[in-house]
């Protein structure tokens, strides 16, 4: 459907570098990355706002990298929404419509029907002013559909809306994917890489520095920056050692843990995932491998429990559901016992 | 509080010794000129000419290098090119210098001997004691604060809305009549009654250039400078009423806000 073969684009200090790149038909393909990462600037190229200095833009067999930016028909949904202030929401829905110069009668019942299918109907002779973040949001994507784009491209999509609209919103975009629209949705924020995605792709430095399901990118993290990428915050600089043929990881001169069979380097990073970590009141029965002994020392309500900071010789940070939470009875200051599975411990080669 | 107080009236002095100073001298003479005085004045003819002839070279004057100029303002808002800086310099040029030189340079441009001249000539044109060289004297020298005012309108409008525009499907000219130019009008029409105001009320160019037809301020200058200060008075104050309505007439329709393009717009008529 998409394909970017090693394209790269020089712009000021920054440089997007060799971004190669397979999306097929439907998929909704989450790319992650921190600010100045070169989302933007990648949505862009495809978009065709910008020309590449070098590489190539394909989208179904066509080669569109020197195509002008208004026969692509790439739907591009600008962060902060980038509507019209001079135009009612209706005038801003047709304005595509208006390119194509079609009928009047047709315009008006376009932008109906897709104003009705986004419930946004009642607003459409307002101006633009005193509308919500959501609303603006439902009129720059109605805005983008009504052209019925071959793909659809979403700059940080929720960064500029109230977290209680962000569902409707990710409700309404899986509804769109699933209607066959092929999406890009750059981000910062793992979760919606979670929540939507089919493919996600982690841009770091203008290079796409790991692709795949959500599930692979973030079990396996190719590095540091993409684990911290995927919500991991407890990270550790080991060192291993083989002793009596079992691999232990170095923490510090009290904390050892127990690693699962495997090849390792002599130095390397630890990661745990944050709901990877058992909390118990009650010390564990003997032989528990992994058990160390804590402190809570800060209680933070979360999503779907509790995150926890507890200092067992290392600060962890351990997310809890609340039924646990209250099960164990855990309160500041408590002295609990944490358990760190092998299977659960994330090791990383060399200094990123 | 004390403090405050103290500070509150120092500004308040100050503030208002500028503003007796701008308003005095204006006040003066209008209290200076009688009313009959006035209402012959305005009978004459020649200052009912002068003051219709500085008018209308003005705003066409202004309107005709608006067309050319505001194309021009968004250029330099939107892109880079070389030699940018020196680009902004030149369109600063005609403010800081006197306007008597800049005089002396619109003359040796139109006359017979100059480029523009020379070109004119031989259509059997004269710019010199032409309204045609009035209107370059004046747009001359006000030309910068219309073309900066549209630069600065232009680059209050975020880019990220005519990028927008264009991945609708917009053209380039498009984008510019529906969202360039209509989200930056303010700006350009505050600078269009700049550059209006400044074309009418020029004097040191416009007298190298045409001493006749002769425009109001060169008017004033010649009724003042051969029969003294109470025969020009009455036909500066007309000039100065003519003046102030029509900026304040500009000025209301620069501020009036208008939302286009709504459903309204495209019902069948």
């Amino acid at each position: 459907m998409l394909t970017l073969k090693n394209l790269s684009k020089k712009l000021g200090n920054f440089r997007i570098e060799g971004i190669d790149l397979e999306i097929d038909e439907g998929t909704y393909y989450v790319l992650l990355g921190r600010s100045g990462s070169g989302k933007t600037q990648l949505l862009e190229l495809i978009a065709g706002l910008n020309r590449p200095d070098s590489g190539e833009i394909w989208l179904d067999d066509e080669n569109i990298t020197n195509k002008k930016i208004q026969e692509r028909n790439i739907g591009l949904l600008f962060q902060d929404y980038a509507i019209f202030p001079n135009m009612t929401v209706f005038g801003n829905i047709a304005y595509s419509l208006h390119s194509d110069r079609e009928g009047k009668a047709e315009v008006i019942s376009r932008v109906h029907k897709i104003a009705s299918e986004l419930n946004i109907e009642h607003i459409l002779e307002r101006d633009t002013h005193h509308l919500s973040g959501g609303e603006l949001q439902r009129v720059a994507l109605a805005r983008t559909l009504i052209k019925s784009p071959r793909l659809l491209l979403l700059d940080e999509p929720m960064a500029s809306i109230d977290a209680s609209l962000k569902d409707d919103i990710k409700r309404l975009l899986r509804r769109i994917n699933r209607q066959g629209m092929t999406i890009i949705h750059v981000t910062h924020d793992y979760r919606e890489a979670l929540n939507l995605a089919s493919l996600v792709g982690v841009l770091h430095n203008g290079r796409i520095i790991q692709e795949g399901k959500p599930d692979e990118v973030f079990r396996k993290p190719v590095n540091k920056f993409v684990a911290r990428y995927s919500g991991i915050r407890n990270f550790f600089r080991v060192s291993f050692s083989k002793v009596n043929n079992e691999w232990d990881a170095f923490c510090n001169e009290t904390t050892v843990l127990n690693l699962k069979p495997g090849t390792y380097p002599d130095e390397g990073f630890l990661l745990i995932r944050s709901d990877g970590i058992t909390i118990l009141s009650e010390r564990p029965p003997e032989g528990t491998v992994n058990c160390l002994k804590g402190k809570v020392t800060d209680i933070i309500p979360a999503d779907q429990g509790m995150e926890l900071t507890i200092d067992a010789g290392i600060i962890l940070y351990a997310d809890i559901s609340a039924d646990s939470f209250r099960q164990q009875g855990v309160y500041e200051s408590k002295d609990i016992w944490v358990t760190l599975p092998p299977e659960n411990l994330i090791v990383l080669q060399g200094p990123d | 509080m004390r403090y405050y107080s103290s500070f509150n009236l120092i500004l308040l002095l100050l503030s208002s010794l500028v503003l007796i100073f701008l308003i005095a001298p204006l006040i003066g003479m209008f209290l200076h000129t009688s009313t009959t005085g006035l209402i012959e004045t305005i009978k004459e003819r020649d200052v009912q000419e002068s003051i219709w002839l500085t008018v209308w070279v003005s705003f066409s004057t202004t309107f005709i290098f608006a067309i050319i100029s505001v194309p021009f303002a968004w250029l330099l808002a939107r892109k880079d090119f070389p030699l940018k800086n020196l680009v902004q310099g030149v369109i600063d040029l005609p403010v800081v210098l006197p306007h008597t030189a800049a005089g002396i340079a619109i003359l040796g441009f139109i006359s017979r001997d100059g480029f523009l001249g020379k070109v004119a000539s031989s259509a059997g044109i004269s710019f010199v004691n032409n309204p045609a060289g009035i209107a370059l004297a004046m747009a001359f020298v006000s030309l910068p604060f219309l073309i900066n005012a549209a630069r600065d309108g232009f680059m209050s409008v975020p880019e990220k809305l005519e990028k927008a525009a264009l991945n609708l499907g917009a053209g380039r000219l498009r984008v510019f009549m529906t969202i360039s130019l209509p989200l930056a009008w303010r700006s350009i029409i505050s600078g269009f009654v700049m550059m209006f105001a400044r074309g009418m009320s020029e004097f040191g160019a416009v007298v190298i250039v045409a001493y006749h037809p002769m425009v109001a301020p060169v008017l004033i200058y010649d009724r003042f400078s051969s029969f003294g200060l109470n025969y020009a008075r009455p036909a500066a104050v007309i000039f100065i009423i003519v003046a102030l309505v029509a900026f304040t007439g500009l000025r209301l329709l620069s501020n009036r806000k208008k939302v286009t393009y709504s459903e309204s717009d495209y019902a069948d008529s």
